[in-house]
């Protein structure tokens, strides 16, 4: 058997770059990715697997050149559809009640006010429940503190158009909640 | 209604050109029924987002409450038993050949000859085959040294100072018999990276 060493040449800088441009916006927006896709439906697992998919896609993206401009707004839009392509495996609803017993806000709370957070989380549960998934999304992605133009990239939809869904969907949760 | 009501979310979301921000603070000191409706826009906004990071929490607890657990444990050990078994059993093999196994090609010649790899196709000798687990779940006995090393500098994969100088990296690549790349490993080295000459 012949062992050979091949040296094979890379572009250095770019690669370089592009993995520092990685690496801050993977610390930055790791957890807001998963969330977003637990609450679309996937598991923690699968969440995580699309997360290490979508980073990696992003770094092929920025290492051959691809454009820099609305990169969250790219990087949510990916992860989404990898997420979509994966729906036959969604094993929950996001609309679906939890289990209070799992729910961290109502730790500390006292028994009266728990059962006010309670009654509040599953009146919320059937206003989500009300929502359309572009007016879902939307929410759930401005939760991950995404700005309209970056959720517009996102989910392919025009600014104004993301603007006038939030505006519907708050409006939607707030009457249903009577808050 | 009053006609500032449908951008009131867009503001408290920062949305609006600067001269609206502005024109909507000024509004908002007039205007108590779009206070009120701030306040609620805030809360139920406030209500989602805790809901969101309540589903995230909850989540796990979900998974884990499952057979799931118990499953892959128990794969694990069937995993572990296989490797095991199949270690013992390219080693321990120190049973002597008998008698008529030595003498059986003779008296059987229709017993076919073992098949030749074909002259032109990558085929390392091996020194000691190792089991390796493939994706499809067979096992595989690979040969211990790779047929191509590939040299990649560190720096190529890493920012600059997330790796010690003089560190790199070498990708050790085995063949399939069809010529596909059938196993890569990636390995530390601490000299420069400098091409070697071929071993005969």
């Amino acid at each position: 058997m012949t062992v050979e060493s091949v040296q094979i040449t890379l572009p250095f800088s770019r690669l370089a770059s592009g993995a520092r441009e990685v690496t801050s916006l993977y610390r930055e927006l790791r957890e807001p990715l998963l969330r977003y896709l637990v609450c679309l439906g996937l598991s923690k697992d699968e969440a995580q697997d699309v997360v290490q998919d979508t980073f990696l896609s992003l770094y092929r993206h920025l290492t051959a050149g691809g454009a820099q401009n609305n990169i969250r707004g790219w990087l949510f839009r990916v992860a989404h559809n990898q997420a979509r392509n994966r729906q036959g495996s969604y094993h929950r609803r996001f609309a679906e009640p939890l289990d209070p017993h799992f729910v961290p806000m109502l730790d500390e709370s006292t028994p009266e006010r728990m059962v006010l957070e309670k009654e509040k989380l599953h009146r919320l549960a059937k206003a989500i429940a009300t929502l359309t998934d572009s007016e879902r999304e939307c929410l759930l992605l401005r939760a991950a503190g995404l700005r309209y133009r970056e959720i517009g990239e996102a989910l392919g939809m025009a600014t104004s158009t993301v603007g006038d869904t939030v505006e519907r969907a708050i409006r939607k949760i707030s009457e249903k909640l009577d808050v | 209604m009053c006609k500032y009501s449908t951008t009131l979310i867009a503001w408290l979301d920062r949305e609006l050109e600067p001269e609206q921000m502005a024109e909507m603070e000024q509004h908002l000191r007039e205007c108590g029924e779009c206070r009120v409706n701030i306040a609620k826009y805030e809360r139920a906004s406030q209500i989602f987002d805790d809901y969101c990071k309540a589903v995230m929490t909850a989540e796990p607890d979900r998974v884990r409450r499952g057979w799931m657990p118990l499953l892959s444990a128990a794969a694990a050990i069937l995993v572990l038993v296989a490797a095991t078994a199949v270690l013992l059993r390219t080693r321990v093999h120190p049973l002597p050949p008998s008698p008529t196994a030595i003498v059986q090609p003779a008296q059987s010649p229709l017993v076919p000859e073992p098949a030749t790899p074909p002259a032109n196709v990558m085929r390392p000798r091996r020194a000691r085959a190792k089991p390796v687990r493939t994706q499809a779940g067979n096992w595989l006995l690979l040969p211990p040294q790779p047929a191509v090393e590939v040299a990649i500098p560190a720096d190529s994969m890493f920012p600059p100072g997330a790796v010690p100088e003089g560190v790199n990296f070498i990708a050790d690549v085995n063949f399939a018999p069809d010529g596909s790349a059938r196993q890569m490993r990636l390995r530390p080295r601490l000299t420069a990276i400098e091409r070697s000459a071929p071993q005969p």
